[in-house]
């Protein structure tokens, strides 16, 4: 993955422009966007004409010698009213990126005016579907958070000026301030450096072992044994929706995992993805809200892992659906390859040996007879190292065995200094990471059945996605204890973080040389 | 049956007013008397001799365990009124209640994005009005019912001002 070139990304952009000037996209656009509908409409009106043609028989029906004119005349009018509308849409769509804020106007008839600030931007994304790859054509769509607002985008521009606008759009939401003297000089797109891709037999593998295989197999082996059993041929019929459905499920994955490469870059982590509809994310460094590493029972065969993150606007991942593409971190990768994600996602693991507890977090498994000093309060259980191979995770007290008779041994907590880590899971193994900086509210929750065990919840609120962290069963001294440390963690990391802005966090810290600073430095240092 | 609350030790928690329980009591009305005459229409076209399939026994104990289930909640309503609290900390907000599914929740200021404040027409009737903080995270149900109007505005404000001067991002 070559890095992009400076002089690539000045030679796109007009360099004469001045930073605030209205600008439109593509005029192809909307045609991109709604040749769905054109085609449709041209189907509809001239689809017997055209079959007429073909066959060499007479232009218009002999029954509807009278009408077919005027229905030829319809469609046409129809055709290029769909036009002229989608000139116009072209016409009244203009962006502008300026003073730490992106406008976009749209809309004739009815105006919208949407204003994003740049400092809130969570993540910025470049699609292109099929047809706009053709064409040289990407659309831009980011997410801001910023109460209300959320997903901006913008189809269709040029490949190169999505790059160019993508990169602006990072340097003015690090904090890099334009220079006075050449107000309309381009930002250079940052460089970056590839570090891990997933080659496809890995990810067709991956697919063949995925949880949706082993439900169409089964259910395909039951209704062959119905089928035998009854002498009822009828069962068979189930076969057909199953394996279409299994098809396109299959076919959707691959189109968007192919060829999935992750890259480190000073904008932040990149990642590029896509058969036919290509898509490259970019998530600047903090906006990742949580993380989860999880593994399949069938995966366990081959160590392969996935990784799925959230980030504020993504929104809940559906099943296979293009929210669930956008939140893969890792669609698959083996061990090594999750501790370099995570690496990323945390520069700063906030520990003195993060292999160990990262390896105890997502495969660990605490003794099931506890060791002198389990039970006694959360800190001086990591203290001492209690549990010696499991990486200090404190978990559910043996007198709540019961409630999780496979999990328990599994489910717990430890805490770095920059980041919580939870695990769960015997068979479907979880870790999930929440840094200390993007803790919003905790709550501890209780039933009645946890409480005849002296055991509770403790559930970490986040953004909407498909990480839900969720501390199963922990004996209630430890919780309250978490609750508290938690709480002064979390306001000890929101004091360090001072302002959206990543670059102005290193700039400063460039002199520093005490000790306390240095996590930050090391942090933005990787991310420039 | 006196069991350990789940909530961190040292807090004085603010309770909500008892009025609260009016109007509790009037949504408990509403949602069960509706529900329980439902259930006895059956009972009545039984009785009546119009349909004579069903039978009585069923009739008689639908509405029957559907008004055990009513009137065990209406016992429970003025508990959970008691059991709802609420504590101003230095750098957030504690949140309690709960009986037997308890929950203590814990909201920093810097992360409150806004601060609602609403009140149905029996709350309004009784003089009270339920707060209600969002942040960024929407499982964050952080809602404080029965607080007395004057108490939730000097609460609104207090938080507001607070959040502001902690804001921190998302």
């Amino acid at each position: 993955m070559k890095p992009d070139a400076a002089p690539e990304a000045t030679a796109g952009a007009d360099p004469g422009t001045p930073d605030g000037a209205w600008l439109r996209v593509h005029p192809a656009s909307p045609f991109v966007r709604g040749w769905v509908a054109l085609a449709a409409i041209a189907f509809f009106f001239f689809r017997d004409t055209f079959e007429r043609m073909l066959q060499g028989g007479p232009l218009v029906d002999e029954q509807l010698a009278g009408r077919a004119p005027w229905l030829l005349l319809g469609g046409g009018v129809l055709l290029l009213l769909t036009g002229v509308g989608y000139v116009l849409s072209w016409y009244f769509t203009r962006y502008q990126v300026a003073e730490g804020y992106v406008r976009i106007n749209t809309g004739f008839l009815f105006k919208q005016q949407r204003q994003a600030r740049l400092d809130r931007v969570q993540a910025i994304d470049i699609v292109q579907p099929l047809l706009a790859r053709m064409f040289g054509l990407a659309e831009l769509k980011f997410e801001v958070a910023d109460a209300g607002e959320s997903a901006v985008r913008l189809a269709y521009l040029r490949m190169d000026e999505a790059r160019q606008l993508r990169a602006t759009i990072l340097a003015r939401a690090a904090g890099v301030v334009p220079d006075p003297g050449q107000p309309g000089a381009a930002a250079a797109e940052a460089p970056e450096h590839a570090v891990l891709t997933v080659p496809p037999g890995r990810l067709i593998g991956s697919l063949l072992l995925s949880e949706q295989s082993v439900v169409v197999i089964a259910g395909a082996l039951a209704s062959v044994l119905l089928s035998a059993v009854t002498e009822n041929r009828s069962f068979y019929l189930i076969l057909i929706p199953a394996v279409l459905g299994m098809v396109a499920a299959y076919w959707n994955a691959i189109n968007r995992g192919y060829n999935f490469t992750a890259a480190i870059s000073p904008d932040g982590i990149r990642l590029r993805y896509g058969l036919l509809d290509t898509q490259a994310q970019t998530l600047p460094p903090g906006r990742i809200q949580a993380l989860r590493v999880s593994q399949p029972p069938l995966w366990r065969i081959l160590g392969w892992y996935r990784i799925q993150v959230n980030v504020a606007g993504y929104g809940a991942a559906g099943n296979n659906g293009e929210a669930s593409s956008r939140t893969t971190l890792l669609p698959v990768g083996t061990f090594p390859d999750v501790l370099t994600m995570l690496s990323l996602v945390l520069p700063d693991p906030g520990t003195p040996e993060p292999v160990r507890i990262f390896t105890a977090g997502v495969n660990g498994l605490a003794p099931a007879v506890p060791l002198q000093g389990q039970g006694k309060g959360e800190s001086e259980a990591v203290a001492e190292g209690s549990g010696a191979d499991d990486g200090g995770f404190v978990t559910t007290p043996r007198r709540a065995r019961l409630l999780a008779p496979l999990g328990w041994r599994r489910n717990g907590f430890t805490a770095t200094g920059t980041a919580l880590l939870i695990r769960s899971g015997r068979w479907w193994r979880h870790l999930v990471v929440v840094p200390h900086q993007r803790t919003q509210s905790m709550a501890l929750e209780q039933g009645p059945l946890a409480r005849r065990f002296r055991v509770a919840d403790l559930v970490l609120h986040t953004t909407a996605g498909p990480v839900s962290p969720r501390l199963i069963q922990t004996g209630l001294d430890e919780g309250r204890a978490l609750l508290d440390a938690q709480a002064t963690r979390a306001r000890a990391a929101r004091k360090r973080q001072t302002s959206e802005h990543w670059l102005d966090q290193v700039r400063p810290l460039v002199a520093g040389d005490s000790r306390t600073e240095e996590p930050n430095s090391q942090e933005d240092r990787q991310h420039g | 049956m006196r069991t350990e609350a789940i909530d961190p030790p040292g807090i004085t928690w603010l309770r909500v007013s008892p009025k609260y329980v009016t109007v509790r009591l009037a949504s408990w009305a509403l949602a069960n008397l509706f529900v329980v005459g439902l259930l006895c229409i059956p009972l009545v076209l039984v009785l009546n001799g119009t349909w004579q399939t069903f039978p009585l026994w069923l009739a008689v104990a639908l509405p029957a365990v559907m008004l055990v289930l009513a009137l065990w909640r209406l016992l429970l309503i003025p508990r959970q009124v008691r059991a709802i609290g609420y504590a101003e900390r230095e750098d957030d907000l504690l949140i309690r209640r709960g009986i037997f599914f308890q929950r203590t929740l814990v909201v920093p200021y810097g992360r409150m994005q806004y601060v609602d404040i609403g009140a149905g027409p029996v709350e309004r009737g009784v003089g009270l009005c339920t707060l209600k903080l969002h942040t960024a995270s929407a499982g964050t149900n952080a809602e404080i019912p029965g607080l007395p109007a004057a108490e939730g505005a000097r609460l609104r404000e207090q938080l507001s001002a607070r959040g502001e001067a902690r804001l921190a991002g998302l």
